[in-house]
């Protein structure tokens, strides 16, 4: 026998010997984890989600809790389903796990179903910033029990929430509710303007033609300082004619905008705060569906991004979704 | 015989050793100098704030003789906020730099300059917006 065979025959033995363990025992009876399933920015208006997993060995899962260091809107809890995917189908099912979902202040709690089955079940929370915690910083706590009366518990990171505001499908209309104050993040018709003396907030109009001077136009926000693409609307009475800068973008399909899943594509603070709008056009034109353009009012108080969800050339319409930051 | 053929093997490393140390002289901005003159655009094009091409197709005409590049853009096109991109001869480079925010409601001027840094080229860029 060779001199290497008798190192590497005990060697192949120990390996597979360890190789053929059939489980490892956990270190632990009672774990869990947790993951922050959002990945965009935490803006009022949406929502963060996070799954929190525990499962035990030990006993049967009783209840969960979450505590926030701030308080969230309506809809802050833990979810009554867990998810799985069918293998048929690929799609991804609820199944309820969890009932007595209640949220008092900071504290979410849920208790487990059909505990004598449910040993590990990942549980959904969700937590909708209120308007007071915009630009403050929120943590989480999970933790969770069992009926042997062990405990376990989970420190999420800080988030920040954003200083954005959101709001979604804004309709606007041709000759309609064509008169868009990002101040109020709401659009006017020219009565209402006038009515409501509007006329100094309002910072760009929605028109549709299908072309001008024989050439495709098609939806456009203009400014009320660009008279060469309102020379045949007439403006309320009063109308003040800033020039708000509107630098039109093609390829930022904002996630929470849009309003689906399937884009991780998000404009944040930053975005809003950095963008420049050097020699930047008084309009946009030509929008179309998942198109946008970023927007800084004349008088520099606030920069936003429209986001075009859905245009209507027949109803010479156009729904936008807007996130705006106040800049001073 | 063997010492013959270690001898050449060696010689053959040397002078590969010695080609590849080549100092080959670069520019300012760590380009290669090289040894070509010519000295051409051969396309151009003009993006605007959406980084879409703003140009009309087929409407774009270089006159390396005349050195002028003329093209529309479309109707609508903000002007001042255009960012102007162009291809030259191999191992030719544009002065000052394309791919700038640039205001093209006047022509504007780009140098192209030959490869061996020898041959400089002034093209004056008019692009008129459709009315």
């Amino acid at each position: 026998m060779r001199p290497y065979l008798s190192l590497l025959i005990p060697t192949v033995a120990v390996l597979i010997t360890a190789g053929c363990q059939s489980s490892v025992a956990p270190d632990k009876p009672f774990k869990n984890d947790l993951l922050k399933k959002t990945t965009g920015p935490a803006v009022v208006g949406d929502r963060i989600e996070f799954a929190y997993a525990i499962g035990t060995v030990e006993g049967d899962l009783k209840n969960v809790k979450a505590e926030a260091s701030l308080a969230g809107a309506a809809g802050t809890g833990f979810s009554r389903f867990s998810w799985y995917t069918e293998r048929s189908t690929g799609v991804d099912k609820p199944q309820q796990t969890a009932t007595d979902t209640i949220t008092n202040g900071t504290v979410s709690t849920a208790s487990i179903l059909d505990v004598a089955t449910n040993k590990a079940v990942t549980l959904r929370y969700y937590y909708y910033p209120t308007a007071d915690a915009k630009g403050k910083d929120v943590s989480f706590r999970f933790s969770a029990t069992s009926s042997t009366g062990a405990e376990v518990s989970f420190q999420s990171p800080v988030y920040r929430v954003s200083n954005m505001d959101m709001k979604r499908t804004i309709v606007l209309g041709d000759g309609a509710k064509a008169y868009v104050s990002l101040a109020d993040m709401t659009a006017y018709t020219k009565a209402e303007v006038e009515q409501n003396n509007l006329a100094g907030k309002i910072d760009f109009v929605y028109v549709y033609r299908p072309t001008i001077n024989t050439y495709a136009f098609g939806h456009a926000l203009v400014a009320p300082s660009n008279s060469d693409y309102l020379k045949d609307v007439t403006l309320p009475t009063g109308l003040a004619k800033p020039r708000t800068a509107i630098d039109k973008r093609v390829d930022v399909k904002d996630a929470q905008l849009r309003g689906t899943a399937g884009f991780d594509v998000y404009i944040d603070d930053i975005d809003l705060q950095k963008t420049t709008f050097a020699n930047a056009a008084d309009y946009a034109y030509g929008l179309a569906v998942d198109q946008g353009a970023f927007v800084k009012t004349a008088d520099g108080a606030y920069t936003a991004y429209v986001y075009v969800n859905a245009v209507n050339n027949t109803a010479k319409t156009m729904t936008v979704s807007i996130k705006r930051l106040k800049l001073n | 015989m063997k010492k013959s053929i270690l001898f050449n093997y060696m010689s053959l490393l040397a002078m590969v050793g010695l080609l590849s140390c080549g100092n080959d002289p670069i520019d300012d901005s760590g380009l290669l100098i090289t040894s070509r003159a010519q000295c051409y655009v051969t396309a151009f094009d003009l993006l605007g704030s959406d980084h879409r091409t703003v140009l009309v197709s087929g409407q774009t005409k270089i006159d390396t003789t005349a050195l002028t590049v003329l093209a529309v853009a479309r109707f609508g096109t903000n002007m001042q906020r255009v960012k102007p991109f162009c291809s030259v001869v191999t191992d030719a480079i544009v002065e000052p730099n394309m791919g700038v925010w640039t205001d093209f409601t006047q022509a504007q001027k780009y140098t192209i300059v030959s490869g061996n840094r020898q041959v400089r080229k002034t093209y004056t860029v008019t692009v008129t917006l459709q009315q």
